[in-house]
């Protein structure tokens, strides 16, 4: 699914009832299959225009068209329902969809499978560790077989070995299923190994300032020289976006 | 520009702009003071943030309680601002002048009516689109179910205690007054027409909107706070059919069955009291109560209490989803979900009580 941003702009009001403004203007494109991550700094808008896009906010101003198709969106920290077990989580928003009862079930389990949590899928998830608890939602988010997925920071909260066993699961889906996806991240190294494309957006207000498509082959070594420059390039761009007020 | 201090004798000049990176600064330049009456002079700082207003703020309280005062002076109104937050500085220029007190108190009083009407758009809207889900939705049997027992089954024991005491309370406070003129017969009669008309439905109502508007806030607060209302969405469930509509179901059912539960313990409690301190026999304080009562005050009870039920099941759901933030936006949500549903029960039955004196045959005013 593709999609496109043509001059986007969002703003609240602060304290002081003030309108500020966080986002814009924005424009942006997405192909059909790319999986491009936004980039940048805490606070510099990319949850609120993931949010914009997933029609979650609306925006002030701008245009965003795209190809009807399914959504699936996978939240920070996972937003499973505590009162429904992994294997209800994950097949509720097919049955939202209207499917049978017997095609939920399966398409539930291959896709438990696939995440390999197929053992724990009566488990509540409060009775996962955080990673499962995250692949549980992942799972939720790609069961429906969605044309565009949005990730905003899903592994943020993890450890760092197993924020990188779900990245190459997230990416070995995403290739297999040729969803489009959309990811949120403020780690470089995270946004390098598994985007085909780099949006960096710097703050006050969100804005983009660097858009680059990768032309690292796939599987990626994270120790190869090409690698590491890439990723010192985009960590010198990321640093020169952060507020020197803070850093100093 | 960064910001600068200037020691001048007692004088202590701001210049530039301050922000966290000058708290170090500004905390020794403050903390060393030993004058007992300092001036903090702003004229020439263009702005500060919350990090060192609440710096000053609470070096300057710590100050006082040793007969300290630091006084802030020549503040421009972004630095006023900034300090509004905190209020209990010792600050003769943050009192704004003469002439812009009375536009600073028009400009709260139309925030304050602003934000006022916000709510209650917002609360009519929700409303209105919680009713067309009604009309328009399936009903969640297992989920209303689970609704009716916490909001009704759970409630029936403090409903009845209450009730019951409100009634021997009335019955005793009537029974007492009237038996000095001789009329403490009339005392079931009063007793059963305050239980019935007012007291059961209102007292049930506001037991309610404590136990179940308040819960109903923080569950769906809860839910906004860890996204899972956003997943719901994004799933393209209608939030009002799978949120709000099994509430306000499970209340419309159970809402009438303990008022009328109420009014008997009320009148229980009557019963009570007559025949503990007015020695009047039971079979006499039930004939009079029937000789009192006709259906129609049974039924009032009941009609009220689909107005309550609309009013704690909506309020409730509306202020949860209302939160923004963390935690402690559930906290308030649950606050404001119990302090309006509450207000707005009183509101409707002062109505509802201008159309009883209509509507009741054999009462005119």
């Amino acid at each position: 699914m593709s999609l496109s941003i043509m001059n986007l702009e969002k703003s609240y009001s602060d304290i002081s009832g003030k309108n500020l403004r966080v986002l814009g203007p924005i424009d942006l494109s997405v192909q059909n299959g790319e999986f491009v991550c936004l980039l940048g700094p805490t606070g510099c808008g990319k949850t609120t225009l993931l949010r914009v896009i997933s029609g979650l906010e609306q925006a002030d101003c701008g245009e965003i068209s795209s190809e009807k198709g399914r959504l699936g969106y996978v939240f920070q920290q996972g937003a499973l329902f505590p009162w429904m077990n992994i294997e209800s989580n994950i097949k509720f928003p097919l049955k939202a969809a209207g499917m049978a009862a017997d095609l939920c079930r399966s398409k539930a389990e291959e896709i438990l499978d696939l995440v390999g949590l197929y053992e724990f899928r009566k488990s509540f998830p409060h009775e996962l560790s955080g990673g499962m608890q995250q692949r549980t939602a992942l799972a939720r988010g790609l069961v429906t077989g969605p044309d565009l997925l949005l990730l905003d920071e899903p592994f943020a909260s993890l450890d760092t070995r197993t924020g990188i066993n779900l990245q190459e699961m997230l990416r070995n889906l995403c290739r297999r299923l040729s969803t489009t996806v959309i990811f949120v991240t403020h780690n470089i190294e995270e946004a390098v190994y598994l985007s085909d494309r780099i949006v960096v957006m710097g703050h006050r207000p969100g804005r983009i300032v660097r858009d680059e498509s990768l032309s690292l082959e796939w599987p990626r070594n994270r120790l190869s020289s090409t690698f590491t420059e890439v990723l010192l390039s985009f960590r010198h761009t990321f640093e020169e976006l952060v507020d020197p007020s803070i850093s100093s | 520009m960064k910001g600068e201090i200037v020691h001048d004798g007692d004088i202590i000049s701001f210049t530039g702009r301050f922000n966290i990176t000058d708290i170090r600064e500004v905390t020794s330049s403050l903390e060393g003071i030993t004058a007992s009456e300092t001036i903090l002079n702003f004229t020439n700082c263009k702005s500060i943030d919350a990090s060192i207003a609440a710096r000053i703020w609470s070096v300057s309280e710590a100050k006082k309680r040793k007969g300290i005062s630091l006084l802030c002076q020549s503040m421009n109104t972004d630095i006023q601002k900034t300090f509004a937050r905190f209020r209990a500085i010792d600050n003769r220029s943050i009192a704004p002048a003469p002439k812009r007190t009375l536009l600073y108190n028009f400009e709260d009083i139309g925030d304050r009516v602003l934000a006022t009407w916000d709510t209650v758009s917002g609360l009519l809207s929700f409303t209105a689109q919680a009713f067309r889900a009604l009309f328009s939705g399936k009903v969640r049997g297992p989920i209303t179910a689970y609704y009716m027992e916490q909001s009704g089954v759970m409630a029936v024991p403090i409903v009845i205690a209450l009730n019951w005491l409100m009634g021997v309370v009335l019955g005793y406070q009537a029974g007492y007054q009237m038996k000095q003129f001789g009329g403490e017969l009339f005392m079931p009669a009063l007793l059963a027409y305050s239980i019935c008309w007012e007291i059961g439905p209102m007292m049930t109502a506001v037991l309610v909107a404590g136990r179940s508007g308040s819960a109903f806030a923080a569950e769906i607060g809860t839910m906004k706070v860890r996204q899972e209302i956003d997943a719901l969405e994004v799933m393209g469930f209608n939030l009002y059919g799978y949120v709000v509509t099994p509430k306000m179901i499970a209340l419309f059912i159970v809402m009438p069955l303990l008022v009328t539960v109420a009014n008997f313990a009320g009148m229980a409690g009557g019963l009570a009291a007559g025949g503990f301190f007015l020695k009047m026999p039971s079979a006499v304080y039930i004939a009079e109560v029937r000789k009192a009562l006709i259906p129609f005050d049974l039924y009032w009870g009941v009609v009220k209490s689909f107005f309550y039920s609309t009013i704690i099941s909506v309020t409730g759901s509306y202020m949860g989803m209302r939160v923004r933030g963390g935690p402690a936006a559930v906290g308030k949500a649950t606050t404001s979900a119990v302090v309006v549903s509450i207000f707005l029960v009183i509101l409707v039955d002062a109505l509802l009580s201008l159309v009883f004196v209509h509507l009741r045959p054999g009462l005119s005013l």
